[in-house]
C-alpha cells in the first residue's frame, strides 16, 4: 500500500514539475526573431525596398523607392517599423525629388540619402530623423547630377553620379551639407548605345546595375560603374586625369555584382558575366594598371539568378569574423551563404522565403548581434512588399558554427 | 489493426484477472466473518481499463501575431478566425484508478490527436478600376499529437450495475508530433472575369512551432455499467481546459515555409472536449465467483 501512495504522489510530482515548465510569452524572443511583411491593400501599390537601417530604439528605418505615374522615375519612400517588426509610419515623399539611391547613412541621429530633383535631375542630399519626422532634402553643390551610389568616409560623403551631358561616370567628395570638396569625371565612352543602360537603369525599364562607391585602404577611391565602354572597377585619386586603376567587365554584361573592401588590397567581392555569378570572399584587387574581372575565378553558384544581386557584410558572430553574401536565387528566395572572413572558406547557407517569390535589398548586423535582412515579397505571387527577416544571436551562431 | 489491437488488450486483462483469481481463492470461513471481510474488502479496488472515443478542440487566442503588417488599412481586417468545435480528433486512453468509499484517484494517459483550424483573408482592390482586385482566402488547419497525462478525482454518485459519476482533475500534455495544412483559394478579377484559383496545398512538419507541453485543468461526467462478468463498461466525457500556450514563443517564425505564406501562429490556449468508450477491469478479487465492488 505505502508502495502504491508513493507512486501516486511520485506521479502528482512530476505532474507538477511538467507544469512549471510551460510556454510562457517572453517579448525578448518576437525582438529577436520575426519575420513581417509591410503590405497595403492597395492594387497598384509597388514599393521596393533600397537600404535599411536600426534605430538606436531597436526599431528599423527603410529607405525605399515607390512608383509613379506621373515621372519616368522612381518616387522616395520612407518606412518606419518598431524593434518587433511592427509598421509604425511611412512618408511618400513628394515627387518633386525621386531616384533615392544608397547608402543610406546614419550622421548625427539624422539618416542620410541622395536622390535627384525630378525635372533637372541635379542631385539632392536629403535626411530624415529616426521617428520619420520630417525629410529635409537639398540640393548638392557642383552641378551633380544623376546619383547612382553613395558612401560615408571619413565624415565625408562620396557621390558617384552620371553627367549626361559630358557622358561622364563622376565621383565626389561632398561634405555633409552638400558642398563640394573634390569630384572627377571619366569618360564612359561615346555613342548612343552606351549610355542606353545607365538611363534605363535610371527608370527602371531595364537592367539595374550594382554601382558602389567608396574608398580603400591604401586612400584611393573607387566606384563600380560605367567607364571606357564597360561597366568596370575603377581606382581613382580625384585627380589624375585617367584612373589609378580599372579592373574591367565584359562591356555590361560582366563586372563586379558586391564590393566590399576588407584591409589592403584585399576584397570581398562578386561578380556576374554574361548572367553567370562568381562569389570572391578573399580576393586581392590590383588598384593600379588595367585587370579584367574575368580572370578572377571565385565560386560559381548555379543557383543564383542570372546577374544576381549581391549583398556583403562583414560580422562578427560568436567572436567569429565572417563575411554573409545574401542574394538572390533561382527559387526566388533570399539565399545567405557564409565565408570566413580571414580564409574565405565557406562556412554554410541559410535560406529565406517559401511559396512567394523573394529578393534581398539590404542586410545588416542588428544591435542584439542578429542578423535582419531587409527585401521584397510578391504577395499573391504579384504584388510587390516590402518585407523583413529578423535572424536571432543563436540562429546565427548556429549558422557560423556548423 | 487498431480495433485488433483494442481486442487483444481485452483478452489480456481478462486473463490476468482470471489468473489473479484462481491464485487469491479464499478458504472456508463462517458466514458472518465472511460478509464482514467482504464489506472491508469491498471499500477499496484498484480498476485498470481502456478507452477510446473523439474529441473536437477550441482554441482561444491569448495574444495574436501576424507576418503581414497592414500600412493602409485596420489590422483586424486580416485576422484569423478560428474555426472551433468543428474538427473531430480521436484519443486512446489507459486508464488506472484506486477506488476508496465512492471516491476514486484516477490516472488515465492519454494519445490525443486534436485538430483545429483557422482562416483568414486579403484582399488587394484599386480605388480607380473595379476589376483590378484580387481576393485571397487561406485555410489552415493545425494537427497536434499529445501525450496527455490526467490526474483525476472521481466520485461515484449512487447505483450498483450502472454507476454515474463526476470528476475534476488537472493534466500536462506533451508534445509528440504537429503538422499545418495550408490550403489557399482566391478570386482574381483582374485577369477578366471570375478567375477563381486554389493553390496546392502546403504541408508542413510544425512541431516546434508548438510548446513542448502545456496544461489545463478538466472536468467531465460518465457512467460505468457492470456487465456482470468484472467487466464495466465506461462511457466518459470530457472537457479539458487549456490554461498554458500550446504554441512556441520561441520558434514563432522558424518555419521558412509558413513565414514564406504570411503565417505565424498566435499565443493560444486550446480547450478539448472528449467523449470515450472502454472498459475497466477490477485488479483485486474475493472469490471465485470473481466478486467484485458490483454485486
Amino acid at each position: 500500500m505505502f508502495k502504491k501512495v508513493s507512486s501516486l504522489l511520485y506521479l502528482v510530482f512530476s505532474i507538477s514539475i511538467l507544469i512549471s515548465c510551460v510556454e510562457e510569452s517572453n517579448p525578448q524572443f518576437d525582438i529577436q526573431s520575426f519575420t513581417t511583411i509591410f503590405d497595403s491593400n492597395k492594387f497598384d501599390a509597388s514599393n521596393f525596398p533600397i537600404e535599411m537601417r536600426q534605430t538606436p530604439d531597436g526599431g528599423y528605418i527603410i529607405l525605399g523607392g515607390r512608383k509613379l505615374n506621373d515621372s519616368n522615375f522612381t518616387g522616395i519612400y520612407l518606412l518606419k517599423a518598431d524593434k518587433f517588426g511592427n509598421f509604425e509610419r511611412e512618408i511618400e515623399v513628394e515627387q518633386t525629388s525621386v531616384n533615392p539611391v544608397a547608402r543610406f547613412t546614419e550622421l548625427q541621429t539624422r539618416y542620410y540619402f541622395f536622390c535627384m530633383d525630378a525635372i533637372t535631375q541635379q542631385a539632392q542630399i536629403a535626411s530624415v530623423d529616426a521617428n520619420l519626422e520630417a525629410v529635409t532634402i537639398t540640393p548638392v553643390q557642383g552641378g551633380l547630377t544623376y546619383p547612382a551610389a553613395a558612401s560615408f568616409v571619413d565624415n565625408n560623403f562620396v557621390l558617384l553620379g552620371y553627367n549626361n551631358a559630358d557622358k561622364q561616370s563622376v565621383i565626389s567628395i561632398l561634405n555633409p551639407d552638400g558642398g563640394i570638396l573634390a569630384s572627377k569625371g571619366y569618360s564612359i565612352g561615346t555613342g548612343e548605345d552606351i549610355e542606353e543602360p545607365i538611363i534605363q537603369h535610371y527608370i527602371r525599364t531595364g537592367r539595374q546595375y550594382p554601382f558602389e562607391v567608396g574608398k580603400v585602404a591604401n586612400g584611393l577611391f573607387y566606384f563600380n560603374g560605367f567607364y571606357n565602354y564597360t561597366f568596370s572597377l575603377v581606382f581613382s585619386d580625384l585627380t589624375s586625369d585617367d584612373p589609378i586603376g580599372v579592373v574591367q567587365g565584359q562591356q555590361d554584361d560582366g563586372g563586379f555584382s558586391a564590393l566590399l573592401p576588407l584591409s589592403g588590397n584585399k576584397f570581398a567581392s562578386s561578380r556576374f558575366n554574361f548572367g553567370d555569378n562568381y562569389l570572391l570572399p578573399n580576393q586581392d584587387l590590383s588598384t593600379s594598371g588595367i585587370t579584367s574581372s574575368t580572370d578572377l575565378g571565385g565560386y560559381n553558384l548555379p543557383e543564383l539568378e542570372a546577374n544576381a544581386k549581391v549583398r556583403i557584410l562583414r560580422a562578427t558572430v560568436d567572436t567569429k569574423n565572417v563575411l554573409i553574401y545574401a542574394t538572390d536565387t533561382k527559387s526566388k528566395q533570399i539565399g545567405l551563404l557564409f565565408y570566413e572572413e580571414a580564409t574565405g572558406k565557406f562556412i554554410s547557407s541559410r535560406y529565406l522565403g517559401f511559396s512567394n517569390p523573394y529578393e534581398v535589398s539590404s542586410i545588416i548586423q542588428t544591435s542584439d548581434e542578429g542578423l535582419a535582412v531587409c527585401g521584397t515579397t510578391y504577395l499573391a505571387g504579384r504584388f510587390p512588399r516590402i518585407c523583413i527577416y529578423k535572424l536571432s544571436k543563436e540562429q546565427l551562431i548556429s549558422d557560423v558554427n556548423k | 489493426m487498431k480495433r485488433l489491437n483494442l481486442s487483444l488488450l481485452c483478452f489480456i486483462l481478462a486473463f490476468a484477472a482470471v489468473a489473479q483469481e484462481k491464485k487469491r481463492k479464499p478458504s472456508a470461513y463462517n458466514q458472518a466473518k465472511q460478509s464482514k471481510e467482504n464489506e472491508k474488502f469491498l471499500e477499496k479496488q484498484w480498476w485498470l481499463g481502456f478507452k477510446a472515443g473523439a474529441n473536437l478542440s477550441k482554441a482561444t487566442v491569448e495574444k495574436t501575431y501576424s507576418i503581414i503588417a497592414p500600412t493602409n488599412y485596420d489590422a483586424s481586417s486580416i485576422g484569423k478566425k478560428y474555426d472551433n468545435f468543428n474538427l473531430v480528433g480521436s484519443q486512446a486512453t489507459i486508464e488506472v484508478s484506486f477506488y476508496y468509499k465512492r471516491f476514486l484517484i484516477s490516472f488515465q494517459p492519454t494519445y490525443q490527436h486534436s485538430r483545429f483550424a483557422y482562416t483568414n483573408q486579403f484582399v488587394w482592390a484599386s480605388d480607380d478600376e473595379v476589376s483590378n482586385r484580387v481576393e485571397l482566402n487561406f485555410n489552415q488547419e493545425q494537427k497536434l499529437d499529445h501525450a496527455v497525462l490526467p490526474l483525476i478525482l472521481k466520485y461515484d454518485i449512487y447505483g450498483n450495475k450502472l454507476r454515474p459519476y463526476v470528476q475534476i482533475g488537472v493534466y500536462t500534455s506533451l508534445l509528440l508530433n504537429a503538422t499545418k495544412s495550408i490550403t489557399a483559394t482566391g478570386i482574381d478579377n483582374a485577369a477578366g472575369g471570375d478567375n477563381e484559383f486554389q493553390n496546392e496545398p502546403i504541408n508542413v512538419g510544425a512541431k516546434d512551432l508548438f510548446a513542448k507541453n502545456h496544461w489545463g485543468l478538466l472536468g467531465g461526467a460518465g457512467v460505468n455499467y457492470n456487465l456482470g462478468n468484472n467487466v464495466r463498461l465506461n462511457l466518459d466525457v470530457m472537457y479539458r481546459y487549456g490554461m498554458s500556450n500550446i504554441s512556441s514563443t520561441e520558434n514563432r517564425y522558424g518555419s521558412d515555409r509558413l513565414a514564406g505564406v504570411g503565417d505565424a501562429l498566435d499565443d493560444l490556449t486550446l480547450d478539448n472536449l472528449s467523449i470515450s468508450l472502454g472498459c475497466l477491469f477490477p485488479m483485486r478479487f474475493l472469490s471465485s465467483g470473481f466478486k467484485t465492488l458490483d454485486r
